[in-house]
């Protein structure tokens, strides 16, 4: 085969391989905008009857919608935050300082790599419920908030990082939090940002664990209550599209923002 | 104490706290509670010894939710490796096309696994859905055994696309320049040269995919909960949900803390097969 041949056969593939994997999302835009018929015409439709913003007023206006959006939001934040704060902190501990048990803390915490949180539902849920922290913030985040695989990658970078600067930090009586705040972390953002942006996307997708731990409609995340809208129900399926649309807009805005930062940091785990 | 050693437990008593509360206690309460008879209220009843394993293996709902979670990885694991390892490979050298789906294949990060699955669920929505159109079937896709495995399956590979693309691609541009280069020197190009030098350049990045896809779709629960809830007859219903089930609906205890034992055995399994691999990287 010449060369040019196997470029258009190339390109060929690479679109047929986009046109399926952009048809679902292709399909919630333009469901989001059908009526109600439109969903029951005898031959399914690709494109809406006419354009109308009924959909995303009815999905705007409903009761929860907006809380559960920014539930998702509150809970991502603290998530990525705290957990950012925990990887810095134990990767410092870990690369930086000597102290008594250091082996066996480490080989404790890493054994939790193991044990999949998913195996672990019910016991945790005990736990959650046990504290009474079922329906609140807390109860969501508490069981994520410690990743060792993002402890693993941020000690991976401070591995490296110049000791005699430490040292020297040291000499001049600065303290290990200073020298966290003002030296360590500022040099090694992007490892930060990556453990952030991991953290943030895996809490804003997490479907079971917020399930379970939120009955009442006004604590529920995104991910939970985009099921329990009720708009299928009343035959609304273009409504729950619309609500679809509007909390997969803003991630496809960031990622067609910072894609070359999203890409960097899902694939980090490579160097763990 | 030292100030070093004081600060060192002081920075690490928060991970320590929340690793034994939500990954060393639950483990330890599943594996002690696997071998005792614990009535559904929580109240240890006596020593069970394996009965509460042999119930689970005698039980046929279990064995037919390993079964299905074996179908659903049979199905799924071979599909998304291919056409993650194709996307990966048709863009991975820059040229001015390859900036278009390199983008495109990013997109399904932008739909969360729920949103996907309600999605899904529309889309395969019986003989007047948008894909009863497109293949022209008036197939009820959700209602029959195997077209809802095959949906499911789908789905899985929509969920694992977008990450797992990116950690071929990552992959494909990071292997040592001065190897292709020689190849090319040596003659090799095209089909040849892909499979004899690219592909097992990166080897070891591609079976830390495949095991990693492999352990997700071990565990896969929340898109069986989302598109099907386990149906038709059980047919999808995947052993994490059937641990879901047991655990939250029917308060099986014995269910509920073997399965957590077992799993948790197949995970340190895959997991030791992923750092091996991984050291390789």
């Amino acid at each position: 085969m010449s060369e040019k041949a196997c470029r258009t056969a190339k390109i060929l593939m690479a679109a047929l391989l986009s046109v399926i994997v952009l048809f679902p999302l292709f399909y919630t835009i333009s469901a989001s905008f059908f009526t109600p018929q439109d969903f029951t015409a005898e031959k399914a439709l690709f494109l809406p009857s006419r354009l109308s913003l009924r959909n995303y007023a009815l999905a705007a206006a409903h009761r929860y919608f907006g809380r559960y959006a920014l539930n998702s939001f509150i809970t991502a934040l603290m998530t990525a935050s705290i957990r950012t704060v925990l990887s810095v902190l134990s990767a410092f501990v870990f690369t930086h300082l000597e102290f008594r048990g250091k082996r066996i803390l480490l080989i404790a915490l890493l054994s939790t790599l193991f044990i999949p949180s998913d195996a672990m539902l019910y016991e945790n849920y005990k736990t959650v419920a046990g504290l009474h922290l079922t329906d609140t913030y807390l109860g969501i985040i508490l069981p994520s908030l410690f990743s060792a695989s993002a402890m693993l990658l941020t000690a991976g970078v401070y591995l490296s990082a110049d000791r005699d600067i430490y040292d020297a930090a040291r000499i001049d009586g600065s303290g290990d939090m200073r020298y966290m705040a003002s030296i360590l972390v500022p040099l090694t953002s992007s490892v930060s940002a990556t453990v952030f942006i991991q953290a943030f996307i895996s809490s804003f997708n997490s479907y079971l664990w917020p399930l379970l731990v939120t009955t009442k409609p006004k604590m529920r995340t995104v991910q939970v209550g985009i099921t329990m809208l009720g708009f299928a129900e009343e035959g609304e399926y273009g409504a729950q599209f619309a609500s679809i649309v509007m909390i997969t807009l803003p991630f496809l805005i960031l990622l067609i923002a910072v894609r070359r930062l999203i890409m960097k940091s899902l694939s980090a785990r490579i160097g763990e | 104490m030292k100030k070093n050693e004081r600060n060192a437990y002081l920075f690490l008593a928060p991970s320590l706290v929340l690793a034994v509360l939500f990954f060393m206690l639950p483990l330890a309460k599943s594996f002690t509670g696997s071998f005792l008879t614990i009535s559904q209220s929580g109240k240890v009843l006596g020593f069970a010894g394996l009965r509460n394993y042999a119930a689970l293996f005698g039980n046929p709902a279990f064995i037919s939710s390993v079964a299905n979670t074996l179908r659903f990885i049979v199905l799924f694991l071979p599909l998304n490796t291919f056409i993650t390892l194709l996307a990966a490979a048709l863009v991975r050298k820059k040229e001015k096309w390859t900036r278009i789906p390199e983008f495109i294949f990013l997109t399904p990060l932008a739909l969360s696994l729920s949103a996907l699955a309600l999605v899904f669920k529309e889309m395969f929505r019986g003989s007047v859905s948008i894909m009863g159109r497109i293949f022209s079937t008036d197939v009820q896709w959700l209602d029959e055994p195997f077209t809802a495995m095959a949906v499911l399956v789908v789905l899985g590979v929509f969920l694992d696309f977008a990450l797992d693309f990116i950690l071929l691609l990552a992959a494909f541009r990071s292997t040592d320049r001065s190897i292709l280069e020689a190849a090319e020197i040596d003659g090799a190009s095209g089909a040849r040269m892909f499979f004899l030098i690219e592909l097992p350049a990166i080897g070891n990045m591609l079976s830390v995919t495949v095991l990693m896809a492999l352990k997700d779709a071990a565990m896969i629960s929340a898109p069986v909960m989302v598109l099907t809830e386990g149906g038709p007859f059980r047919s999808t219903e995947t052993v994490m949900y059937f641990y879901y089930l047991e655990a939250f609906r029917s308060g099986n205890r014995g269910a509920e803390t073997t399965i957590a034992v077992l799993m948790v055995l197949v995970s340190v399994l895959l997991m030791t097969l992923i750092s091996r691999r991984r050291r390789n990287v």
